[in-house]
């Protein structure tokens, strides 16, 4: 219950003093009293919600109890009902007004929708359940889930990051009739690890460092204990996120395609199975739907939580037991709104009775809302018919996890909930989804203009200097803390190739019982979106699509994730951004026939500093899973012969905007590269031919650092020395030295082919941007590049590769 | 048609390498049955060749690791494994599993303590093979290559001279090729002086396949070329038992 050591407006509005619910007259107040009812409680509703709740309650002819208003709250909350996203937006983009009904369903799920209605068969779930899932063969599905946890690891970077991934991992527990979790993904956005402390313009905000140790040692002890591999990941380091860190957790799972249809019946009981309930974790989901100041390092401590990975790694050994004998109905999670969130969802349609007597507690004294809305962690809730009670007991008690019934669906449309012999809680289910449509301002602008790209005089001290970028730096040093090989199914793990530490694109997990194997992957580039939000989304959905293309996967079995942070949406310009993101996005997705199956939003990531409001960038994470055909189809990044050829597959542009190089070399505003998306979807599928065939030896993506990087860190397994000549390398007429190797255009892979094969890979891309660039040469260990008679860049790889190995090991 | 050998793998809560090590045993010929460690009972084991503890965070290792699960191991049965080794039984212990068996004073005496690097590693390791007669190592080579992914891995001994002690004794059946956790004399798994107790810190049943490994074009070194090192642990054991029988 909220401090009432003065008389609050709560206590002025109760009709009898604080039982452990009260009934809250609320019909006669006026748009302030109710506005401040709601930050008092923190229910996080504006003033047209709660008038909107006001309205409802005059329907009905009675005033809420304080259990319903906090079930509204969470249902309401941005963190559970994406309202942004659900927006009426008036979008006035370079002076030109356009108005969207929604982002979701205009660019996500029609666009989706369409691509469902083109590949018939293919996503067998999206949008509805904990996540989407595309077939995978005959019998099995696989799925793919991903959130944020960036408040929470603001605050307390390790529980917010451990308990972000036990979160996601319960989503995939929670999918379907329960999916068997099989790999996880895990990217974060930092302050710089050498941020100075006089940088940092405010108090009690923990430093970059503080936060990228903590994040990863969160990470780390969740994933690990649970037995799933962390094989995917990115960081991205900019001062923009020193006050708001991003923490995005992902989790795939596999589950029987016959088990992915759920059904709550009427008299079936509901069963909550693992942790108990307690006060941490009260006010989750609608903490997260506010923005940071310096006070919530404090205040809002109570809703961080630790997690006990070994309570959920319980209840999903008890949960895939269960649903392999046939003994759940309906299962879903206790995330975000506890179980206010988890029986709604259940019994939205049917209704139902849930008693809070019967909820087991961490601690004595909970009133009703307490209990019903608490996040405590590692809990799942089943909906099970009652001849199977028996057999769940047993199960439970074989893996030592508690099984508690709460209630049970009657058939009756409404959420009925008791405590102590009353009825606290009772509410049409269907009325607790209709959220008033917020009307919304956005607008954009082009920033970006023409650059004079510099002259490069020493490429070579050019190229060193970017493999000292956080951008582009290995990841060794977290990537080994993470337990990426548990399960024995990393077939192409984070660091491959013949040294072992080279990195790689997408990686691909084998999928026990099936021939087929799942290929999983990352995209984030907030740089992009600064200056030119639609080519950062266009450009996320390609580089995932094309790692997960370049490990093998087949390009018309895709399917991926939106996962957006921004910081303030009623700053139109912030707003603007975001429009243009997911226009392009959607552009993308359409033009490749990769669908979005799940997302997830963020908002209110901004921060009140001494210096007025920092937000991060509009930041989108693109991850995707992709299906591989067959073992033999698996493609590395790394060099694997001595005497190859390389070759590029995609157009080289002039523009350096985004890029590094760009950003190191202080080039404001530059110009960022189009995605060219019908051509590129071409190449992949040419580039899936030639896997098909055989003739790829190896392939890596051209992201950060541009082609001169990509080169070096081909030639990290330490096979060869590579001696590449860019005189045929497909290109804009203007394109500077500095575009052809350091820039940033998407939809390039550097392609290793045996010398006898390049024919027939050439005639594969005949009439798309292809050319030969090179060969390795075991004559020496350089990396020599030349444009006709002039040598760019020799260096040996060596001294590169130390440069990249060493840039993030001396600081964590 | 051969009677295929009975595998038993006991779960924990926090055991989480059952599945995977259940099925490199079946592969290469035993029927396997996990047991979660609250149906313990002695007469589970009755009929059983093979015990195995595979790898995990056993009720999450929060104290010193496997130290709450060999409690409740010795609460549940007693000393039922020491005698159903004495009994001509076999007992693998991989990684979270080899903790537990130092712990049940199986192996010869040691601690795994955290790495000298403080960290948790996940990466692969190259092994020297210092027991060829070990009935789990039988068809390996002198040295191969298993992954490994531990944060406490490192054994220490009261006393320097009783880990060299381990390798001059011949129980030290596994050392590391270089120093990778700062474990006493490299060592990376002990077998006990029966030969049929054996603890591993890296982890075989993640190798069964040529395609396991980081390189894609290492290459094999059993007789199948499509198979990885860690298959041919397997196979060493599922061959010794059922030589044995």
């Amino acid at each position: 219950m909220p401090d009432s050591s003065t008389l609050s407006v709560l206590d002025k509005i109760a009709e009898a003093p604080a039982d452990h619910y009260r009934v809250l007259k609320i019909s006669d107040l006026d748009g302030d009293t109710l506005l401040e009812l709601s930050k008092f409680m923190k229910l996080s509703l504006s003033r047209e919600d709660m008038l909107a709740v006001q309205e409802i309650y005059r329907e009905w002819k009675r005033e809420p109890t304080d259990v319903e208003l906090e079930v509204i709250a969470q249902t309401w909350s941005e963190h559970c009902k994406h309202r942004i996203f659900g927006a009426t937006i008036t979008h006035e983009i370079n002076g030109e007004t356009e108005t969207v009904n929604s982002l979701f369903k205009t660019y996500i799920r029609d666009v989706s929708q369409r691509i469902f209605d083109q590949k018939p068969g293919f996503v067998l779930s999206a949008f509805h359940d904990n996540a989407g899932f595309i077939k995978l063969d005959e019998e099995l599905a696989i799925c793919l889930k991903a959130e944020t946890h960036n408040h929470p690891s603001a605050i307390e970077p390790y529980a917010g990051a451990n308990t972000g991934l036990g979160g996601v991992i319960r989503d995939i527990l929670g999918a379907g009739k329960g999916a068997k979790p099989i790999g996880s993904l895990d990217v974060f956005c930092f302050g710089a690890p050498d941020t100075s402390m006089d940088h940092i313009k405010a108090e009690d905000v923990i430093h970059p460092l503080g936060v990228m140790r903590g994040v990863v040692r969160g990470v780390r002890d969740y994933g690990n204990r649970m037995g799933i591999p962390t094989i995917s990941g990115a960081i991205q380091f900019d001062d923009s996120y020193i006050y708001n860190p991003l923490v995005f957790c992902g989790t795939a799972g596999v589950i029987p395609i016959k088990d992915i249809e759920k059904k709550v019946e009427s008299g079936m009981k509901v069963i909550s199975v693992g942790g108990r309930t307690g006060r941490d974790g009260l006010h989750g989901a609608t903490f997260s739907s506010a923005a940071l100041d310096t006070d919530s390092h404090e205040s809002d401590q109570q809703a961080v939580q630790i997690g006990n990975p070994i309570e959920e790694k319980k209840a999903a050994d008890f949960v895939l037991a269960a649903r392999d004998k046939g003994l759940i109905g309906f299962i879903t999670d206790c995330g975000a709104g506890g179980y206010s969130s988890a029986a709604g969802e259940m019994l939205e349609e049917c209704g139902g009775v849930i008693d809070l007597d019967q909820v087991k507690l961490k601690e004595p004294g909970l009133v009703s809302w307490e209990v019903f809305i608490s996040e405590s962690q590692e809990r799942m809730v089943l909906a099970v018919k009652e001849s199977a009670l028996p057999e769940l007991r047993k199960l439970a008690d074989l893996y030592e996890t508690e099984l508690t019934e709460l209630g049970h669906a009657d058939g009756s449309g409404i959420l009925k909930v008791t405590h102590h012999g009353k009825t606290v809680c009772e509410l049409d289910c269907s009325k607790l989804h209709d959220a008033p449509v917020r009307k919304l301002k956005a607008t954009w602008k082009k920033k970006t203009s023409p650059v004079d790209a510099p002259i490069l005089t020493k490429p070579g001290e050019a190229l060193k200097d970017l493999f000292t970028d956080f951008a582009i730096v290995s990841r060794e040093p977290v990537i080994r803390e993470y337990d990426h090989e548990v399960q024995g199914n990393t077939v192409l793990k984070p660091l491959a190739g013949a040294s072992g530490d080279a990195p790689q694109d997408a990686s691909v997990l084998r999928i026990s019982g099936s021939k087929r194997l799942m290929s999983m992957s990352v995209a984030i580039l907030p740089e992009w979106g600064k200056t030119d939000p639609y080519a950062m989304g266009a450009a996320c959905v390609d580089e995932c699509v094309r790692q997960m293309v370049a490990s093998g996967a087949d390009p018309d079995r895709l399917a991926i994730l939106d996962n957006f942070c921004m910081g303030n949406p009623d700053a139109e310009e912030e707003l603007g951004a975001l429009v243009e993101t997911v226009k392009g996005i959607a552009a993308a997705a359409e033009a490749y026939g990769a669908p979005f199956v799940s997302g997830k939003d963020s908002f209110y990531n901004y921060f009140e500093t001494e210096d007025g409001p920092v937000s991060i960038p509009v930041t989108i994470l693109i991850s995707g899973m992709g299906i591989i055909e067959d073992a033999s189809h698996v493609i590395g990044a790394s060099l694997r012969r001595p005497d190859s050829l390389l070759a590029i597959i995609g157009h080289t542009k002039s523009e350096l905007g985004g890029s590094v190089f760009a950003r190191r070399h202080e080039l404001a505003n530059a110009e960022v590269p189009a995605t060219s998306l019908d051509e590129a979807f071409k190449c992949y599928r040419q580039y899936y031919e030639a896997v098909k065939q055989g003739l790829i030896l190896s392939a890596h993506d051209v992201s950060e650092g541009g082609l001169a990087v990509t080169l070096a860190e081909v030639a990290f397994s330490g096979k060869a020395g590579l001696e590449i000549d860019l005189c045929s390398l497909p290109m804009d007429d203007d394109a500077s030295k500095a575009a052809m190797l350091f820039g940033e255009s998407p939809s390039r892979l550097v392609i290793e082919v045996a010398p006898g094969n390049l024919e027939r890979v050439a005639k594969l891309f005949a009439g798309l941007p292809f050319a030969t660039l090179g060969r390795a040469t075991s004559s020496h260990a350089n990396l020599v590049v030349e444009w006709g008679k002039e040598t760019l860049i020799n260096e040996p790889i060596k001294e590169l590769k130390s440069l990249w190995k060493n840039g993030l090991a001396q600081y964590y | 048609m051969e009677e295929r050998p009975c595998a038993v793998l006991l779960k924990f809560p926090g055991t989480n390498c059952d599945a995977e090590t259940s099925r490199a045993l079946e592969e290469v010929g035993f029927v396997t049955e996990v047991l979660p460690v609250s149906a313990l009972k002695p007469e589970k084991l009755v009929g059983v060749s093979l015990v195995v503890l595979s790898g995990g965070f056993s009720y999450g290792d929060y104290v010193m690791s496997g130290r709450i699960a060999s409690l409740v191991t010795e609460q549940k049965i007693g000393k039922t494994l020491g005698d159903f080794r004495d009994n001509g039984g076999y007992i693998l212990g991989i990684c979270n599993g080899f903790q537990i068996l130092t712990q049940l004073d199986l192996l010869p005496s040691g601690s795994l303590v955290e790495n000298a690097s403080g960290r948790f590693q996940c990466q692969w390791v190259t092994l020297k093979n210092l027991a060829p007669k070990s009935p789990f190592l039988t068809h390996l080579p002198e040295e191969f290559e298993f992954p490994i992914a531990h944060a406490e891995g490192r054994l220490v001994t009261k006393e320097a001279a009783e880990a060299a002690g381990y390798i001059s004794g011949g129980v030290a059946a596994l050392t590391y090729r270089d120093d990778v956790n700062g474990s006493f004399e490299r060592i990376a798994g002990l077998q006990d002086e029966s030969g049929r107790v054996f603890g591993l810190m890296p982890h075989p049943e993640r190798f069964l396949h040529r395609q396991d490994h980081y390189d894609p074009d290492w290459k094999g070194t059993g007789e199948d070329e499509s198979r990885g090192s860690g298959y041919y642990f397997f196979r060493s054991l599922h061959e010794s038992i059922t030589k044995s029988n």
